[in-house]
């Protein structure tokens, strides 16, 4: 760890940085108003805890520009086993949140066409593209990304990570660490939990070389305590909409999750998760709904279209219907339970080997009709998503079955996370239309 | 030209099932044909077929899965696999890992459905995973063919394929002295993907009898991808005065696997497997396959790399843009086709192929 970048760190981040960020989230906290556009008409106002969000992940992004030198980097997928890394003092940086924050804040496009120009194809994930392009060209709206010293690649999620941190690992020369998960098409076998365990030991010693101290594992059970905390809060948060009408809405979830995904693992996520479900209890008992005319409620399942959050919420709301339950946001939950904290590696090894992702098209089928009968829904909309295969293969039958075995509406929305390009508003629109009509 | 006279699928599958073998329906890419014929199940593998109208699967799949994926189901659908007592889906990507999981979940095939779970990396503890997936699959054939085969006869099944892998890695190497189109030469060596084994070993060694020691003059090109479909492909190449030297494609070559060290049946068919050679669905590394293309143009003499690939297949599109530079980092050129194996070839891919035929030839004169 270089002095240099030990006194940019202090200076740029801890003292400065961090302080003001700090001081802005106590004013904005303090002096809470929805922002000029938004459509107190038909929507709730935002959470007031969402303050903490945009300071928990701009913390995290300005932490990432002096944290090279100071503090080892990784990075990994979005369902990767991140608890060893957490306790050996890892930044870590996760590619596929940073391509969701290009593609929220509409610059995905001319990030990926820096991947595009150098042959990736348009027909890879475009949050693939959008990290390699970025990788590239340096561009990012977040100033500038930390290099890793470390990529852990997890195929819970699908393959493509797979060859995307071969991509990487080539680009920045640093070892790649991969947890193969075996695709759980009924319930995982034991030779399955035995091969991810293994492969969870072996990346041990890779991670302590690169941190260059060893794993402490009451540091571990530590981190797998406050993971488990945060994901059950979190699960607690999405449960409160079975309440109505709902609390907070799908696309306000995509927002706040950021921290469940980005800092697993630190008290801070505790904390925030806390207090967010304490202003999500007050909603309830004061009534309060996301959509303040709640006429319908429906699921959505895959991906955000992160481009297009606020065009759909609003479209959605002014039509009564509120997006009360989510597959996609459920993930970082639905698991909580299964982590032992006395068993950190047995339990992490069965944990992560079952999210929604990694397992048959049935189960997610399952996973939504028991959406739809617990939080009483009218209606699913399928994003079927082009840059995510696994999540969306399947949910032809899946709509299908929704619609005659359920008696729900259902709709399958052909779009794209990230890329602007496949996705036609009047289409859309007329799509959405008729699919509201369908739950009248 | 040799006078050879392969059988067709339907041919052997009605010969297997006049003997009363079990037919089992098998889809990309890598799979122990040796666990199946020591069932006295013939494997007969779907790659598409091509040329298969997709309309049935486009109830199932989206319009962003591969020909390959989307032809493989359209033919289930269209009753193409109603021959077949059993369907196995190995684990090879999303969209055959989504395809397996349809078919447990919605399309319910009557078929004895089987998938494998392919470990990525060659090492020791992915060899004893898979030997125990192996062990898995084992049971299961066992339950549905009330048989178990022994030891010794999974050794000699084994065995037989060890022979076979040695006989095409022969067939390879004769290449040049063979008196074979393209299309003839893969025409052979995609037979094995649904010949009874002593029938594909008796095909190669007749072709391998007229091996000479003239060499073609011809401007040698080494294709990679997932298949050579459609064939047309390889006329275009040998219209140019071209011939496919070599290959790294999934149908054929990246599964001509090494023999096995361990004594144990199913550990020396997961070694083999483990141990192939490097393959974007098991995520090898860029180095290995590119000193893996390098090795296959230097023991060829071929003079450049054309990757043929079906448009939306992941694994494939990832590694080509850095292939491509380290490729051109030792001088070999190559160039990227899209295809589609329900489409035929375009004029466009044709005259793409065709000029850089043209180029490679231009570079030999001056060289």
């Amino acid at each position: 760890m270089g002095l240099k970048e030990n006194i940019k760190y202090l200076f740029s981040y801890k003292l400065i940085g961090e302080s003001l960020i700090k001081l802005n989230t106590k004013k904005s906290y303090k002096n809470f108003k929805p922002p000029k556009n938004w459509r107190t008409d038909i929507l709730a106002p935002p959470l007031k805890t969402g303050v903490f969000t945009k300071e928990i992940i701009t913390r995290h992004y300005l932490e990432g520009r002096y944290v090279n030198g100071v503090k080892p980097v990784a990075w990994v997928t979005s369902g990767a086993p991140i608890e060893i890394l957490k306790a050996l003092g890892f930044y870590i940086l996760y590619p596929e949140n940073h391509g969701a924050l290009c593609g929220a804040r509409k610059v995905a496009l001319e990030i990926s066409e820096e991947a595009e120009k150098r042959g990736y194809s348009i027909d890879i994930c475009s949050y693939a593209r959008t990290d390699i392009g970025s990788t590239l060209s340096k561009k990012t709206p977040v100033g500038r990304l930390p290099k890793p010293d470390l990529l852990l690649c997890c195929t819970n999620i699908c393959q493509t990570v797979l060859y995307w941190y071969r991509v990487l690992a080539e680009y920045y020369k640093v070892p790649l660490i991969v947890i193969d998960t075996p695709f759980v098409y009924d319930e995982a076998r034991e030779h399955d939990i035995e091969y991810v365990k293994k492969q969870l030991e072996a990346s041990i010693e890779v991670s302590e070389r690169v941190a260059g101290k060893s794993l402490s594992f009451s540091k571990l059970k530590e981190v797998v305590r406050l993971s488990k905390m945060a994901a059950e809060l979190w699960l607690e948060i999405m449960n409160a909409n079975k309440n109505k009408p709902a609390p907070i809405s799908v696309f306000d979830q995509f927002i706040h999750m950021a921290p469940i995904v980005e800092k697993r693992g630190d008290s801070e996520t505790v904390d925030f998760y806390s207090k967010m479900l304490d202003e999500i209890n007050d909603r309830i008992k004061n009534g309060i709904g996301a959509v303040k005319n709640e006429r319908k409620r429906v699921l959505w399942d895959n991906l955000p279209i992160w481009y297009k959050l606020k065009f759909l919420s609003e479209f959605l709301a002014e039509n009564g219907v509120s997006v009360v339950a989510s597959t996609y946001t459920n993930a970082w939950g639905e698991l909580a339970p299964m982590m032992d904290i006395e068993r950190p590696i047995e339990s992490m090894a069965r944990t992560y080997i079952y999210p929604i992702l990694n397992r048959g098209t049935g189960h997610k089928l399952k996973t939504m009709e028991t959406m739809v009968k617990e939080f009483e829904l009218d209606g699913a909309i399928l994003h079927s998503d082009r840059s995510c295969k696994p999540y969306s293969v399947g949910q032809m039958d899946q709509r299908i079955k929704l619609l005659n075995e359920l008696g729900v509406a259902a709709l399958l929305l052909e779009a794209d996370h990230s890329d602007p390009r496949a996705f036609a508003d009047e289409q859309v629109i007329s799509r959405l239309k008729a699919f509201v009509e369908m739950m009248d | 030209m040799l006078h050879i006279k392969i059988p067709t699928r339907r041919e052997v599958i009605e010969k297997a099932k006049a003997e009363g073998k079990k037919i089992a329906a098998v889809y990309p890419i890598h799979y122990p044909r040796e666990l199946f014929r020591a069932f006295n199940i013939q494997p007969i593998e779907v790659w598409g077929p091509p040329k298969t109208d997709t309309k049935k699967a486009n109830a199932h799949l989206q319009s962003y899965i591969c020909s390959v994926v989307q032809s493989g189901l359209a033919f289930y659908l269209e009753g193409g696999i109603n021959v077949a007592d059993i369907i196995v889906v190995p684990h090879s990507c999303d969209s055959l890992q989504g395809l397996g999981s349809i078919y447990k979940d919605f399309i319910k095939p009557k078929q004895e459905l089987i998938t494998i779970y392919l470990p990525r990396e060659k090492n020791r503890e992915n060899v004893e995973f898979l030997s125990k997936e192996l062990k898995r699959i084992y049971k299961q054939l066992a339950e549905f063919t009330h048989f178990e085969p022994d030891r010794e006869k999974l050794l000699e099944e084994i065995k037989k394929e060890e022979e076979i892998d040695v006989l095409v890695a022969k067939f390879y190497k004769s290449r040049e002295n063979l008196p074979l189109s393209s299309r003839e030469f893969y025409t052979i060596l995609r037979a094995r993907e649904y010949l009874p084994v002593e029938l594909f070993k008796n095909i190669l060694n007749y072709a391998l009898l007229h091996s000479s020691s003239g060499k073609l003059k011809k401007t040698g090109i080494v294709i990679s991808g997932l298949l050579p479909e459609p064939m047309e492909i390889l006329d275009v190449i040998d219209e140019m005065d071209g011939f496919v030297a070599l290959d790294d494609m999934a149908c054929c070559m990246r599964r001509v696997y090494g023999e096995g060290s361990a004594d144990d049946p199913f550990e020396r068919m997961a070694e083999r497997i483990v141990n192939s050679t490097p393959d974007p669905t098991k995520g090898s590394s860029v180095d290995e396959r590119a000193d893996f293309l390098k090795s296959l143009i230097d023991i060829s003499g071929a003079k450049g790399v054309v990757f043929y690939n079906v448009k939306f297949c992941e694994p494939e599109y990832f590694y080509h843009p850095l292939l491509k530079d380290k490729l051109n980092e030792s001088g070999i050129k190559s160039i990227v086709i899209e295809t589609d194996i329900n489409e035929p070839i375009s004029q466009q891919t044709i005259t793409r192929i065709k000029a850089f035929i043209e180029m490679l030839k231009e570079e030999s004169r001056w060289a």
